[in-house]
Order: C-alpha cells, then structure tokens, then sequence
C-alpha cells in the first residue's frame, strides 16, 4: 500500500470511528464558515440593495431644457438618458402648461402618469391615477380650492399661446376665440405635502389633445442607480453630448444618500467583523478541545515511535479535512442565509459570489489549522510515559 | 462535600474550566452587542435620515395656493397669509416635544436684487435655543440643509454680531450677479432697498440656487412683515406610518377612544402634524411624503436586516457554547466512569456536572455582557458617534440564552456519558 493511500486511510478512519466527537468539531467549523460566508455576502451585496430602498426618496437627477430652448424633445430626453452610467429606473417627462378653470389660472401637467410609481413612489393618491383618456389627477391643495373629490368633472380652458399673442392686454377671461375647453373626470387626488399638490396632472396624450402641439417637456426626472462619481460623470457627458438639455443632480438625495449608505455599510461591516472574529475563536476553541482530548493516543504513538513530525501531520490532516468539508458546507449555507435576508429584507435575489467559496474554505482551514498546532504540539512535548500514565 | 467537588474541581481543571469560561463570555458578549445594537439601531438610523431634511412643513391656512401659482406666471406676488414667529416657540411644547429634533421658521419674499427679480428667504441659521426643559439646541438652515455645500466664503454665524445684516447667495443667482464672497449687493423690496454684504455663495442643488437666504429679522425688516413667516419646517423622529395612522391622518374624528389615545401617543408623522396643528394657531401641518414615507422604508429595512444577523450571530454563539460543552463532558468519560463504580448515582453525577457548568457560565456570562457592552459602544461611535442606550430587554435576553444554551449543551453529553458502562470507559475502550 502505498503511504499517501495509508495516510488518507488513517486520517478517515479516525474521522468515522469518532464519530460524535467529530461531529462537534465538524458543526463547529460549519458554524464559522456559515457566519462568515453569509455575513460577507450580505455586506458585500448590501450598497445595491440598500441603494434600491433609497429609490423611495424619488428623482435624483433632472434634466431641464438649456436656456436657449423652450422645452426638451423626448428624442432629447432619449438620447440623454443613453449618457447615463448606472441602471436608470425611472424616468419621467413633465409639460407644464397655464390653464384656466372657472377663470382662475392654474397650472396642468402632462406627463406619462404611470411612470411616476417608479419615480415617485411616495405620492399618496386617494381614488386612482388617471387610466382612461379625460381623466384628471388633481393635487390636494386645487381640489381643497376648487371643492373637487374623485368623480366630479371639471372643465379646462386652455389659450394657445398664438392666440394669447394676438390679444394680448385684453381680457383673457370669458369668451376668446380659439379657446379650447375640454372636460375631464377627477380620477385622483394627490398627497404629497409639498408643491405637486398645487398642479392637476393630465396624460400625454390629453396635453397633446388640449395644446394641439407635439410636447416639449420643461422637466424630465430621473432616477438613477448609481453612487455619486457616477453621477456627476453623467451629468458631463450628457452636457458634451446633448446641447439642448442641461442635467442637474437633486442634491439633496445624492448627498443625503451617500451619507446615509455609507453609514448603514459601516455599521454592517463592523457587525460582521466582530462577529467574525468572535466565531472563529469559538471555532479554535473547541477544536482544541477535541484535539487536547486526544493526549492519551498520542502518548502511545509516540512510544510506539511514531515521530513528532508524523503525528503533528496526521492532526493536521484531520484538522484540514474537517476545515475542507466545513468550509464548504459553510458556504452554501451561508449562501442560504444571504438569500433569506435578501428575499426577506429587500424583496429581491441575491447573486451567488463563486469567489468566496475558496475563500471560506481557505479561512476555515486557517482556523482549524491554528487551533490543532497549539495543543498537538503541547502533546508531542510531554514524556510519553507520564501522558499514559494519566498523570 | 457536593460543594468540596465543585470547588475542587473549579480550581483543579483550571485551565479547561478557563477555556469553557471564556467561550461562554465570547459567546455573551457577541449575544450583548448584537441584541444592544439592534434594539438601537431605529434611532441611530431615524437620527441620520435627518440629514434629508424636514419631513413635516407648517404653513399658513391658504398660503401655498396663490404663491406656487403666480411663480409659475412669472409675476411675483407676497404670500397674503402669515403665522406669528411668537408661536414658532410652541413647535417644541407639544407632547412629542422630544422627537422633535430640528425646526426653523422661513419667511419669503420676492425682491429685486442688482436689477434681477429673485426670492429673498429668511431664516435662522444656527439660531441657539435654551428651552424650559433645559434642552439646548442650534436650529437652523446650517443643519436643515445639509446637504448644501458652500462655494465660496463661509456660513452666516449667528452668534458673530457683524452677521446680522449679510446674505447668503445661491451659486445660480451669483453667476448671474457676477457676485463673489466678500462682495455688497443692492437688495430693493417695494420701497426699501439697502446694501449688503454676501457672505457665502452656496450650492443647494435645487431652485434654492437663485435665491438669497439672509437672517430672519432683515427679510422681515426689508419686507415690512415684523414677527411674521410664511412656513416652519419641522425634523421630527417619527415611526413608520401604519394602518391605524393612515386611517387618523384623513380624519382623526373617526377613531375609537381606544385607537385615538394609541394614535396620539405613538410618534406617526401624522400625529405630530395634528400636534402641530394644535399648537400653531392658523398653521397646516403637511407631512413632506417624500421624506417622510421613504424614511419608515429604509427604517423598517435596516432593523429588518439587523435583526436576521443577530438571529445568526446568537445561532452562531449558540452553537459555539453548546458545542464546547459537550465536547469538554465527553472528554470527562472516564472521571464519570470512576464516579460511576464507586457507586454514584447517575442522578448526584448530573447535579455535580450541571452544576459546574452553570457556575462557569455564570461567570464567563458576567465577563461577556461587559464585554459586549463596550463592543456595543466601539459600534455605536464608530458608525454613529454616539453611545449605544443598553435596552432594559437585553438583560434578560442575554441570561436565559446563556443558561439555555449550556443545559443545551450539557443534558445530551451527559446522558450520553451516564449511559456507557463504566468498566469499558476505565479500561479506555
């Protein structure tokens, strides 16, 4: 039999015939390599699920028309968002136009309605958003003004603006020619708490019926995955590419989100690390245990003649191969515990990191290599004699 | 004598007794830390997301209507409705008054700057408060909007007497002007007009940019309105919305005696607004949605998150525990067995080991909690800057897990042990 075949024989055997206390040593290592492969990849994951949570605050970048255009096309707006490093999420246009209703100025807006659960999910809408064409979003504070509640019609008056030209200093009120008027049935009123209550929000294709013009927008909100370099990097290149629009960032969010994040990934961090450290020296412990258990056997190896070198191997052995095999269950189930945060937390998947395989095994055999040298050692130092006697 | 070999074999087995000892307080302390920091990570994170700002405006009744309106017109019009700057006080009275964290009064005005039409704002900067309550606070813009940067010069410093009549400028607005730090600009509003010095250009990243913000009292000064502001914003630490609260915040009238009391006395931004309402005579509270909902989201997330690595670093410590306990009763095999053929009962042998264990993890328990607690804290400066409160609940927890956790670990040892056969385990088989 050749030796590397005898080695691999003893070292398993060792392994079976000691079955419970192996077990403990086993469970333990499994136990580290699980904390450690889960926590890793809950960290590592944890800016880009955390960055979709802060999608919730809305738009974190805009694009406005450059001062020398009246309004953005949405080729335009298209070919901006191209320029756009990071996963845009959202985006939506705005037209505003000056209306009347019942000869008091307001403003209406046109806009893809269904966009904005994406870019502003904050809204709060008592009824529903516009589905069907005639219908009107209206904001809290016009339908508090004008006593609107969902189901009531309202009557838009809309003067364009060739129109407006050719009056103008007269009256704009009562009867004008080329006053376009048209109905529409309140779908929606909106809660936002800050200036959107002050608009009615209509659908593109409304605006585009009322105004009797192809739309240009006056603002396009975006919402862009993306840490803050990448930002401000596409609010470059979109102004090199695109002349006629001009992005800003909504600092507020940018800022405030990078505060924050950075934040919450220091506190992940510092868990993980201290919980880490304090499993792994759970780990060498009762390795050391199992091993410090085993004296008695290497006294009678060693009077039988074993040398220091050969015994340390074979703990080592043993040690490695239950560091292999722990390490490696550890990180499926550590795995296992990421997707359950991640389902559970943020509602999405979580990708498997096939690097950290090697590393945890590569950890789990550190700690259980470490924690067998110390007590072997200790063991192959004393008299043989004296460890058999018990003593 | 029970208590001789308990004593005997503590200070005997010293080195193995240590080990197990200090383990257990790993374990205890990993248990402390995590459960202190989860039990206190919605109010360090709560206090973060302040840096977004006000999640709740006060306005006068009817104020944002006709304002809103005639700026999109591109006339400018002076809000018609005021609050009284005396009832700004009153924000920090109501019974949440401890949530309350920041607030400041805004007053606006459109004014003509260097020929240019722009919105001249008012407010406190870094306005010191010594409350009733013995509470000292600095409220402000400076902390409010956070999120600005200064370009050129430096903040207005209320405390600095020479202040009191300089301006800040948006970065836009100064462009325009040709403006930098250090500069007078000619500010006329109807038939006042003065020269004043810019202090600061800041970047607000939003339409703030081509406005002029300045002290309170030279805006109100400037526009004839003594004691009055047009808003009040309002930072308060709330809880995240629920079913109950969304119910109250459309007509707090409807509710039960029951609801309306729990309503009232939990911190919903709904509840603080109708507070609000109450204390500021005129004033419509309106929760800023787009704060204040995306703060319940991340808040609810983040202790979500938490609590599932603590429920795997307690796993973990668990495990680690029980696991060394057993593995330190099996390896007594032969002691049992020797205990076993002078005659012991198994029942006096699994009180003597039971009770050897508990005594230990009373001990390394004790360590491990103050252990744990200072983890805590290294936590809580590091990422917060601020110490971490100790829940009156992690006590308890942290005592029944330790205990638990080592009968756990030592019954299924133990009666593994009682059941070998004494004369196999002294022959060494």
């Amino acid at each position: 039999m050749k030796r590397s075949t005898m080695y691999l024989r003893m070292i398993t055997a060792s392994l079976a015939r000691r079955k419970s206390r192996m077990l403990v040593a086993l469970l333990a290592v499994t136990v580290g390599s699980t904390i450690l492969a889960g926590l890793v990849m809950v960290y590592y994951d944890m800016p880009r699920q955390m960055g979709e949570q802060f999608l919730a605050y809305g738009a974190n970048m805009i694009f406005v028309p450059s001062s020398d255009s009246d309004g953005m096309t949405s080729e335009e707006i298209e070919q901006a968002a191209l320029n756009i490093e990071g996963d845009v999420e959202g985006v939506i246009s705005y037209c505003y136009e000056s209306a009347t209703i019942n000869d008091a100025p307001v403003v209406v807006a046109g806009c893809d309605l269904n966009a904005t659960l994406e870019t502003s999910p904050y809204w709060q809408i008592e009824g529903a958003l516009p589905q069907a064409k005639g219908e009107i979003l209206v904001g809290l504070n016009q339908a508090d003004f004008f006593s609107l509640h969902v189901g009531d019609k309202v009557t838009v008056s809309y003067i364009p603006s060739d129109v407006k030209a050719a009056i103008e200093g007269e009256n704009l009120n009562g009867e004008v020619e080329g006053k376009v008027q048209k109905e529409f049935t309140v779908s929606g009123l909106l809660d936002t708490g800050s200036t959107e209550e002050d608009y009615f929000f209509i659908s593109e294709e409304d605006m585009a019926a009322l105004t009797g013009e192809t739309l240009t927008y006056d603002v396009t909100e975006l919402r862009v995955n993306a840490d803050s370099d990448a930002l401000a990097a596409s609010v470059e290149r979109i102004q090199q590419a695109v002349p006629g629009v001009t992005p800003q960032l909504v600092k507020r969010i940018t800022e405030s989100q990078t505060t924050v994040l950075s934040k919450l990934s220091a506190l992940v961090l510092l868990v993980t690390i201290i919980t880490l450290a304090l499993t792994m020296i759970c780990v060498a412990t009762t390795m050391t245990a199992v091993v410090t258990e085993r004296r008695r056997e290497i006294g009678l190896r060693k009077a039988l003649g074993a040398s220091d070198k050969s015994i340390m191997l074979e703990f080592m052995g043993e040690g490695l191969m239950l560091g292999l095999i722990g390490g490696l269950l550890g990180s499926l189930l550590g795995f296992g515990f990421a997707y359950l945060v991640s389902t559970n937390v943020f509602n999405s998947t979580i990708t498997f990191l096939p690097a950290l395989v090697p590393v945890t095994v590569f950890v789990a055999l550190a700690v259980t290599a470490l924690a067998c040298i110390m007590p072997v050692r200790n063991a192959t130092k004393v008299d043989p004699a004296l460890v058999l006697k018990g003593e | 004598m029970f208590f001789r070999m308990i004593k005997g074999v503590l200070l005997r087995q010293k080195g193995k007794m240590f080990m197990i000892a200090f383990t257990i307080a790993l374990g205890a302390s990993l248990a402390t830390a995590m459960l202190s920091v989860m039990f206190d990570v919605g109010d360090k994170v709560n206090q973060e997301l302040k840096t977004y700002g006000a999640n709740i405006t006060v306005v006068a009744k009817e104020a944002s209507v006709v304002d809103s309106l005639y700026e999109v017109d591109g006339a400018s019009s002076i809000p018609t409705s005021y609050l009284k700057e005396a009832d700004v006080g009153n924000v920090k009275k109501i019974f949440w008054a401890f949530n309350i964290v920041d607030f400041a009064p805004f007053i606006e005005t459109h004014v003509n700057v260097g020929g240019k039409d722009a919105i001249m704002v008012g407010s406190w900067f870094n306005h010191h408060l010594s409350l009733d309550t013995g509470e000292e606070l600095d409220a402000g813009v400076i902390s409010m909007r956070s999120w600005w940067t200064i370009e050129d010069g430096r903040w207005l410093d209320e405390g600095q007497k020479g202040d009191a009549d300089k301006v800040m400028l948006g970065t836009t607005l100064a462009q325009e002007l040709g403006v930098s730090a250090g500069d007078t600009v000619k500010i006329a509003c109807g038939k006042k007009s003065g020269e004043y010095e810019v202090v600061g250009i800041y970047n607000a990243g939003s339409d703030e940019d081509s406005e002029i913000f300045a002290p309170l009292d030279l805006v109100q000064d400037l526009s004839k309105t003594d004691g009055l502001i047009t808003s009040i914003e309002v930072s308060a630490i709330t809880t995240p919305d629920n079913e109950l609260s969304r119910q109250a915040a459309k007509d707090p009238a409807k509710l039960t005696v029951a609801e309306y009391e729990t309503w009232y006395c939990t911190a919903y931004v709904s509840s603080i607004c109708y507070q609000l309402q109450e204390a500021i005579p005129d004033g419509v509270a309106k929760a800023v949605r787009q704060v204040a909902e995306s703060e319940g989201a991340i808040l609810d997330k983040t202790q979500l998150l938490m609590v599932l690595i603590t429920i795997l670093a307690l796993i973990g410590s668990a495990l680690g525990i029980s696991n060394l306990i057993t593995a330190s009763v099996m390896e007594r095999s032969q002691e049992i067995g020797l205990l076993k053929a002078i005659g012991a009962h198994d029942r006096a042998i699994s009180a003597l080991l039971l009770a050897e264990m508990i005594i230990v993890a009373i001990l390394g328990g004790a360590v491990g909690f103050g252990v744990g607690y200072g983890f805590a804290q290294i936590i809580g400066y590091t990422v917060f800057s601020s110490s971490i409160n100790l829940s009156p609940m992690v006590i308890p927890l942290v005592v029944t897990l330790v205990i638990l956790v080592t009968l756990a670990g030592s019954i299924p040892a133990i009666r593994t042990v009682l059941r070998l056969d004494p004369a196999e385990v002294l022959h060494g088989r």
